[in-house]
Order: structure tokens, then C-alpha cells, then sequence
């Protein structure tokens, strides 16, 4: 059974509809990341299951049961905020054990608890330090340890990481990372950053204006977007779009944009049969573009080098191909300079065709 | 350099703007009938019969016996003054904070609900004076406690509701919503939560509050007829034939000073915080 369910979730605001039609089921021990631009809905969706917010219309189980009508207190959810909300005027301890408290947990009882809860976090040594003088990473500690001192069904994360400078982001992604698989509960984890939906969930819903435009694995959202949107939000550096026409010469089919024209015979059939549309974009990731020196691929494409960015082992090479510019990842070839010609091919199975008026992916 | 000359000239002037009425009154409070006119602030002969007649009304001042309307002593206006300010105050806080946590927190009433409360300060209190004395004889309130305990809390009910929105509007939601999620009920989030946050400006309001009703004096003159007299209004009866007992007007005003100032002396700590609005964070 799957430990939250989410269905058709709507919820206007005044005239604001900020959730349109929102459903989705979140497993046992599974990290689910809602990610989307901010104004999307994805902090109103974590708001309502939370119970800090009343949709308008649509339902909320945990564990089976409709908990519509549940206010937040007896939800048994555990929620990080995205500044944490650490009690300024009690110490981390205190913190940990509030819900302890209200429950009314025996001393020893809270004690154990709040120690164990402490040092899963690894926060143990700094239990007297009141929660006004905590800095960013032990408050994060602190709110997670506080959220899941009470064993919660469901643990949501809002944004737990966007008020952190970079290099620090990383770290406490890392962290945040180890943590999630040591406590193992069900988690939805609302964010902006793709990247961190990348490495911090097993599936995620990407939403866009109120309503989940896709919803998969990290690979299956990364390899097979199902709009432009999100082949544009997804991947960094962000894929290739280049808007092209589908042109049919002889038996072959051919996308052409300006003095840019790639050989698409392969995909022809099932162009034909999902969309009439003659104005279609193309996308490609820049790993997905291999280049080489000399052309060693018949279908190779002549392309001048216009800027490279070494970026650790990789190097992303901004191309100048028939008039279009384009990304390529690929490893750092010395012997290259701004200028350089090279030859670039493109990986056909990977490849994406988007409709240009509904945006949808076609292959 | 300049800069500090400058903080230090305009500290000395509010300080002497404020100081000088006070010093005089103590210097007044000293002196005797023949010297009540006289520009000297230390007094030639100082007596303390001022402060003798405000428990003694009958009590010759410097020598000259002054026949008032006044036959009793002040601890009745005194006692009045403390039930009257602080449970009007008490009143006030009280149902001003839940007010001011529903506007702040559910926007109870909409814009319009919290701006409504503010037209009852944007008349003279004066314009309320004849409908109120209508309405509270009609419903025997005239010369009572709780005439004048509601009509306390009533006035100050809207500096209440605004001061303590402010210090509400301070305290981020997301404290209350997590302790709402660890299971508190949303009482014990006022309580554990919310309050505690903000006991400074609490404190801050009641302080102001307790000031506005300790020294109110047209509605407590216009209300008490005998039984219900507050410290403002005895001061103002101290007239006798020859004309008004200043010497004992300030000796009495010193004397009623002394509440205020030992409230705010006690929570003093809070009012650097209530005063600074907030800054918890």
C-alpha cells in the first residue's frame, strides 16, 4: 500500500488557482521531489498534505486513510521549512523534544530519544546551544532531527537547501543525502534546483503551472522529457533546442533550420503518425553530441568551436553549426583552440522531437 | 566627531524638555502657599505639608488653612485609579492580542475590520462624551467600576490591537506551523510558542496601555460622581476659595507617578525589546 496517496488535488487562492490537478502516490521508504519553478505549486501541494492549507477540492491519504478532515497536529507529518523554524527561544535539545513533550513522554523515556534523534543528525554535542545562535547547517540538522523525533509516516522537505550559498549547498546536499537513506521514510522534497531533485530523489514529479507535467524516475525524466519544458528545466547545461522544419526530400526525411539540415529518415514514420505539424524543435543534450577531428562519421556535421569551458574532467564546447549555435559535452582535446573546426555527430537514439505548438515530445 | 557633538546636544535638549516640568513639580511639591508663585526651584523653607495634606485633607498648608470640597483621603482615588487602569489595561491586552492574532494570522475581518478600530481615535474623545453619558445612565453604569473598567478597555482596545499585530506580524507563521505539526494543539502553540516570543512587546503594550488609562481624565471626570474618583480627577479638585493648591496638585502628582514608573522599572528588560520591535530573529 502506498504510504501517501495525493488525488486530483486542487486549490484556488482568491482568484489564484495554485494547484490545478495535482495526483501522486509516494511509496514506503521513497523520496519523492516535486520540482518545478517557483510560483508552480509545489510548496501550496506540500502545505495541503502537511495540513497547514485546505484544498479546495481533492483528497489526502496516509497510510490508506483520507486525512482531509485530520487537522496538522494529529497528521503525524514531519515538515523541515525551507528557514527551518527553530525555536529562537529554546535550546536545541528542547527543540528535539517538543513533540516529545507535548505528548507527554516520560523524562527518560524523552531523554533516550532526543539523544538517539541528536546523534542520527549529529547535532549531540551542541544539545544546550539555544536556537537563535545556530548557523545554517546545524539548523538544518536540528529541524530534521526535530520533524523526525516523533517517528512521522511522512517527512517533507521545502526547500530545505535554497537559502544556503553554493559551496555550502553542496555539502549539506550530501548530507541531506546520507541522512535520508539512514532514516529511510517516505519523503516528498519540494525544490527549484534540478539538480538536487537529481541526486536527492527516486522519482520526481515535475510541475509546471498548478499541475504535474511528468512524473518517473530520475533517468526516465532525464532521457525521455515529455515536453519542451521540462527538456529545457532539466540537465546542466541544459539541452539543445533548436526549432526546425521537417522536410521531406525524395524518400528522406530531413530537418532543416537555416544552413543547419540533420538526416531524420529513421524517425519519419513516427513523425507522421503523432503529429501533422511541419514546425517541430529538436532537442539534444550536449553529452549526447560527440565531436571528433577528423570525420570519421559519414552523417558528421562541420562545426567551429566559438568558446570552450573546461569543467573538471569534462569540457563543454559552444559550437557554431550552419548558423546555429550549440553545447557539447566531451572530453578536453588539447589540440583544439576557438576557431578550430571539428566534426560533430549526433547520438540518434538519443534524441528528442517536440511539437512546436503543443510542446509535447514526439520521439 | 561632529556627529557625536550633535547626538549629545539633542540628548542634553530632550532630556531638559522632559526633565524640567518634572523637577519643578518636585521643587512645588516642597514649598508653601507664599511660594507657589515664586520663580525660585529650591524652596526657602521647605515643608512636606503638601504631601501630609493628601492624607489629611484638613491639614494646614505652611501655616494657612485651605477649605476645599475634599474630605477624604486619596488612598479611595488611589485604589480606584489602580482597579479602573488595571483591569482596563488587563481587559485591553487581553482581547487586543487574540484581535490583533486573528487579523495578523488569519486576516480575520479582512483590511477593513482593522482600520474600522482606528476611527474610534480619530474623533476628540469629547464628541463621545454626551451619547456616552446617555447611554451609561440608561444602563446604570454611571459612577461604577465596571462603567468605567469597559469604557478603559473599550479606548485603549485599539492601541492594543495595533501595537500587538506589529509585534505579531514580527513572528514568523512557519514557528507556529512546525510546532502545530509536532502535535501541539493551536493553544499550546500561543502559549509555548507565540507568546513567549513575544512577551517583549507584550509587555510594551500593556505598559503603554496602563499609562493611557492610569492618566485618562475627561471620561473618569465626566463618569465618577463620588464613588469611582481616579487619581486625575483628585488632582483636579484641589481648588480652594483663593484659588488652585498647586503645591499639593504636584505633591499628588508625584505621588501618582510612582506605579508607572514602578511598572516600567520591573520590566524594563522587556521594553528594550518591545520597544526595538521585536528583532528576535
Amino acid at each position: 500500500m502506498p504510504k501517501l496517496v495525493v488525488k486530483n488535488l486542487r486549490k484556488v487562492f482568491g482568484t489564484f488557482e495554485a494547484v490545478k490537478d495535482v495526483s501522486f502516490q509516494v511509496e514506503e521508504q521513497e523520496t519523492l521531489c516535486l520540482l518545478g519553478p517557483s510560483g508552480c505549486g509545489k510548496t501550496t501541494t506540500l502545505r495541503i498534505i502537511a495540513g497547514l492549507e485546505v484544498p479546495t477540492s481533492g483528497e489526502v491519504s496516509l497510510d490508506g486513510v483520507l486525512v482531509n478532515d485530520v487537522p496538522p497536529q494529529k497528521r503525524q507529518i514531519g515538515l523541515v521549512f525551507q528557514d527551518y523554524a527553530i525555536f529562537p527561544h529554546l535550546s536545541v535539545f528542547e527543540n528535539i523534544a517538543y513533540g516529545l513533550r507535548v505528548r507527554k513522554m516520560s523524562e527518560t523515556q524523552l531523554r533516550t530519544k532526543v539523544h538517539d534523534t541528536a546523534s542520527l543528525v549529529g547535532v549531540e554535542n551542541i544539545l544546550d546551544v539555544p536556537g537563535k545562535r545556530l548557523g545554517l547547517s546545524e539548523m538544518q540538522r536540528v529541524a530534521i532531527g526535530r520533524s523526525i523525533a516523533l517517528d512521522p509516516k511522512l517527512l517533507l522537505l521545502d526547500e530545505p537547501l535554497s537559502n544556503i550559498d553554493a559551496k555550502a549547498r553542496e555539502r549539506m546536499r550530501a548530507e541531506l543525502g546520507k541522512l535520508q537513506k539512514e532514516i529511510g521514510i517516505a519523503t516528498v522534497y519540494v525544490t527549484h534546483d534540478q539538480l538536487e531533485a537529481m541526486t536527492l530523489a527516486d522519482r520526481i514529479a515535475v510541475m509546471r503551472n498548478g499541475l504535474i507535467e511528468q512524473i518517473g524516475t530520475t533517468s526516465e525524466i532525464y532521457d525521455s522529457a515529455r515536453t519542451l519544458f521540462i527538456a529545457n528545466f532539466i540537465g546542466s547545461p541544459s539541452m539543445n533546442l533548436i526549432d526546425c522544419e521537417l522536410v521531406y526530400n525524395e524518400e528522406r526525411a530531413i530537418l532543416k533550420s537555416g544552413d543547419f539540415a540533420l538526416d531524420v529518415t529513421e524517425f519519419a514514420d513516427t513523425v507522421k503518425g503523432r503529429s501533422k505539424e511541419k514546425e517541430l524543435v529538436l532537442g539534444i543534450r550536449p553529452e549526447n553530441i560527440s565531436l571528433d577531428i577528423e570525420k570519421t562519421d559519414p552523417k558528421a556535421i562541420e562545426a567551429e568551436v566559438q568558446l570552450m569551458e573546461p569543467v573538471g574532467a569534462k569540457s563543454i564546447y559552444h559550437l557554431k553549426i550552419g548558423g546555429l549555435t550549440a553545447l557539447a559535452k566531451g572530453h578536453p582535446m588539447p589540440e583544439v583552440n576557438v576557431g578550430s573546426k571539428l566534426w560533430a555527430t549526433f547520438n540518434k537514439d538519443k534524441l528528442h522531437l517536440f511539437d512546436k505548438k503543443t510542446e509535447e515530445a514526439i520521439v | 566627531m561632529t556627529k557625536t557633538i550633535v547626538r549629545y546636544l539633542l540628548l542634553i535638549v530632550v532630556s531638559i524638555w522632559t526633565l524640567a516640568p518634572v523637577t519643578w513639580m518636585v521643587s512645588l511639591s516642597f514649598k508653601g502657599p507664599t511660594e507657589w508663585y515664586a520663580p525660585n526651584l529650591i524652596p526657602k523653607q521647605p515643608i512636606v505639608d503638601n504631601y501630609i495634606s493628601l492624607f489629611i485633607p484638613t491639614n494646614p498648608i505652611g501655616g494657612s488653612f485651605f477649605f476645599t470640597s475634599i474630605t477624604e483621603p486619596i488612598t479611595k482615588p488611589l485604589i480606584n485609579s489602580l482597579i479602573a487602569a488595571g483591569l482596563g489595561t488587563l481587559f485591553a491586552v487581553l482581547v487586543g492580542f487574540l484581535a490583533a492574532y486573528g487579523v495578523s494570522r488569519y486576516r480575520a475581518g479582512g483590511t477593513f475590520v482593522i482600520f474600522f478600530t482606528l476611527l474610534t481615535r480619530m474623533l476628540p474623545g469629547a464628541t463621545f462624551v454626551a451619547p456616552l453619558m446617555v447611554f451609561y445612565s440608561s444602563i446604570h453604569f454611571i459612577d461604577t467600576y465596571p462603567g468605567l473598567i469597559m469604557l478603559y478597555t473599550a479606548v485603549t482596545l485599539t492601541y492594543a490591537i495595533w501595537l500587538m499585530k506589529g509585534f505579531l506580524d514580527e513572528i514568523p507563521p512557519e514557528w507556529e506551523e512546525a510546532a502545530l505539526l509536532e502535535g501541539a494543539s493551536p493553544w499550546t502553540v500561543l502559549r509555548k510558542i507565540t507568546i513567549p516570543l513575544t512577551k517583549g512587546g507584550l509587555a510594551a503594550s500593556a505598559l503603554f496601555i496602563f499609562i493611557l488609562n492610569w492618566s485618562e481624565f475627561l471620561f473618569a471626570l465626566v463618569i465618577s460622581v463620588t464613588q469611582v474618583t481616579t487619581l486625575p480627577v483628585q488632582i483636579s479638585k484641589y481648588v480652594s476659595a483663593v484659588g488652585r493648591m498647586y503645591g499639593t496638585e504636584a505633591s499628588l502628582g508625584l505621588v501618582a507617578t510612582i506605579p508607572s514608573v514602578t511598572l516600567g522599572y520591573l520590566i524594563q528588560k522587556h521594553l528594550v525589546t518591545g520597544f526595538t520591535f521585536g528583532r528576535i530573529r
